[in-house]
């Protein structure tokens, strides 16, 4: 089950104006000893309503502190408070860092490092970046940052200052969508064309050894394709997707009826994969039964309520779940259930496995 | 940036990197091969860890220990995969009897028969040290045509588990091709031809059937990547030359 540690806030710095860089001290550090490229969940609630919401870390490891990027999302109700309303002294709660963003750093190797970062997918970034080249000493690190426009650019001056600090092993290259640059290769979106022509012009894929990718779904498609294509194996790519799209919401497509049989029993009603069933579920039978035994393709593992894979949401009716491994408090109160271990106490019941 | 329906992305080749913001469909299936695997592999590692003391010497006894210690350890992984999803690791584990089997000469194919997700090969129980190796040659070959396809799922945590682990399950099974090897020169070709002709129909299921819609929708989301089909068709080949060279006879498809 996930754990949530405090930490405090102890530093709020704005980097671009509409993205904080925070400070935090968590009571207990070694719950927090992350890896470069790892991100924290936080949870808060708002309005009575708990969210939570994952940001990657920026700190490397050798920066003696832990700190993550707070870019505001259009509508977004962490980003934005975190950016109008948090400060020091202000306490938190995270999950321990998680994701495997990252590569194994071997201290000897002569390795060459390719990165693609997509405007806030840098935070990861720049914390595998600053800590490859504190500790592999003969590395080389190359950056591609996409970025709308100059004004958007996380980190800019931080990173010239690794230029600086790395002579000769980090070079960064900026490309802005409403580029200023009077080079067409430097302005426009990272796609397919533009990977062709930066392995033509200015990036040897022959020589590297590891690539990370963070940002959009667009871009990593783009960008994974032509590593592929230049003989990257997928071993060799890392990915973080920082998800522009949310998941999409099926449509009920079609509401076909069961020839249920007439008789005691609860009127039910699912959807799975866009489309909608009803049919009786008999006596002592759970939601996950009755709907496997209607032919309905549920998602189910371990039938204990221990793995979660049966979840769905309860949208009308009442139901009581006799055994709880995997949910928490607050997916219950949303109207999650484990639907193995759910039967229905109300004369009927409607649960959505597409939530 | 540009938006991008996650179904499409998925559609294109596209992976996922963590729990959150997961279309549902996608969840469970993820789940539900996490949880088959951690099953075979906990099931897998119980059955063999009996035989242990019927190795016939301490070199393989030190072998058949290291594979049950190590498909233990394959189970772990995946299960903390799992915990990021919700899921209870220390109940999942223990909550079971993992060494639980049919009867030796139940029907091929049996549907499990023990509440878990285990691949149907694990259903059936080994008839002493000879059996457990063969056991394992073909189904070890068989584990490495799912591992090599789930290598490139579109779930990247696991993808990269199943990229390490595919790596030690490959030894396992070239330790029981030197196992069955041993064997065969000290002239015991009947009962391990017995034996392949047992385990060759049971592993040969373990593919499961292209028919499932569910095979469709796994590939639409870029979980699976070749057909069942197609995958036991490779295995039959593989199997068939490696016992070839051992002196023994694939049975007839």
């Amino acid at each position: 089950m996930a754990r949530f540690l405090p930490l405090t806030v102890t530093d709020v710095t704005p980097t671009i104006r509409d993205a904080v860089v925070v400070t935090l001290r968590p009571e207990d550090p070694a719950e927090f000893d992350f890896v470069a490229g790892q991100y924290l969940t936080f949870r808060r609630q708002f309005d009575g309503e708990e969210l939570r919401r994952s940001y990657s870390i920026c700190a490397g490891k050798d920066d003696g502190v832990l700190q993550v990027g707070i870019k505001r999302v259009e509508g977004g109700v962490f980003s934005t408070w975190a950016n109008a309303a948090l400060k020091p002294g202000d306490v938190l709660e995270a999950m321990p860092p998680m994701g495997s963003f990252h590569a194994p750093l071997t201290r000897q190797a002569r390795r060459h490092y390719l990165a693609f970062a997509g405007g806030s997918g840098i935070t990861p970034v720049l914390s595998i970046l600053k800590t490859t080249l504190t500790r592999e000493a003969d590395a080389r690190f190359t950056l591609v940052y996409a970025n709308r426009a100059s004004s958007t650019i996380m980190f800019r001056e931080e990173l010239e200052d690794l230029k600086n600090q790395h002579m000769g092993r980090l070079s960064v290259i900026h490309i802005l969508e409403e580029g200023a640059e009077e080079i067409d290769l430097f302005t426009g979106r990272v796609d397919a064309a533009k990977c062709a022509a930066l392995f033509a012009h200015w990036i040897d894929p022959a020589s590297v050894d590891m690539a990370f990718i963070c940002g959009p779904e667009p871009m990593m498609l783009a960008i994974a394709g032509a590593l592929r294509e230049h003989g990257l194996s997928d071993a060799q790519i890392k990915f973080e997707l920082f998800a522009s799209a949310r998941p999409p919401r099926a449509k009920p497509l079609a509401d076909t009826q069961s020839q249920a049989p007439k008789g005691a029993g609860v009127a039910a009603k699912v959807t799975l994969d866009g489309e909608s069933r009803s049919f009786v579920i008999p006596p002592n039978t759970s939601l996950l039964e009755a709907a496997l035994a209607n032919k309905i393709d549920a998602p189910f593992a371990c039938k204990a309520g221990v793995c979660s894979t049966c979840r769905a949401k309860v949208l009308a009716g009442e139901v009581e779940m006799r055994a709880n491994h995997a949910l928490e408090d607050y997916e219950v109160e949303r109207g999650y259930v484990l639907t193995c271990q759910c039967y229905p106490l109300s004369d009927s019941v409607t649960f959505d496995y597409d939530q | 940036m540009e938006d991008m329906n996650i179904t499409d992305y998925l559609a294109k080749g596209g992976v996922i990197t963590s729990p959150q913001h997961m279309p549902p469909r996608f969840r469970a299936e993820v789940l539900r091969i996490m949880a088959s695997f951690v099953d075979s592999e906990l099931a897998g590692a119980a059955g063999f860890a009996d035989l242990i003391n019927q190795g016939p010497g301490v070199a393989e006894r030190i072998a058949a220990a290291r594979i049950v210690m190590e498909k233990t350890e394959h189970a772990a992984r995946v299960l903390r995969l799992m915990s990021e999803f919700g899921t209870d690791t220390q109940r999942y584990a223990s909550g079971h009897s993992w060494s639980d089997r049919l009867a030796r000469d139940a029907a091929v194919g049996t549907e499990r028969a023990h509440g878990d997700m285990r691949l149907s090969v694990f259903n059936y129980p080994l008839a002493g040290w000879g059996d457990a190796v063969v056991m394992n040659l073909l189904m070890g070959q068989a584990v490495g045509l799912h591992l090599a396809d789930y290598a490139r799922l579109s779930y990247q945590p696991l993808a990269e588990a199943m990229r390490e682990i595919s790596l030690i399950e490959a030894r396992h099974t070239s330790l029981a091709r030197d196992g069955v090897a041993k064997l065969v020169a000290e002239g015991q070709k009947p009962a391990l031809q017995a034996s392949v002709d047992y385990w060759w129909p049971r592993v040969a299921v373990s593919f499961g059937s292209d028919s499932s819609g569910r095979a469709a929708a796994l590939m639409a989301m870029g979980l699976r990547h070749t057909a069942n089909s197609e995958m036991r068709k490779r295995w039959q080949t593989q199997a068939r030359e490696t016992l070839g060279a051992l002196g023994l006879a694939a049975p007839a498809d």
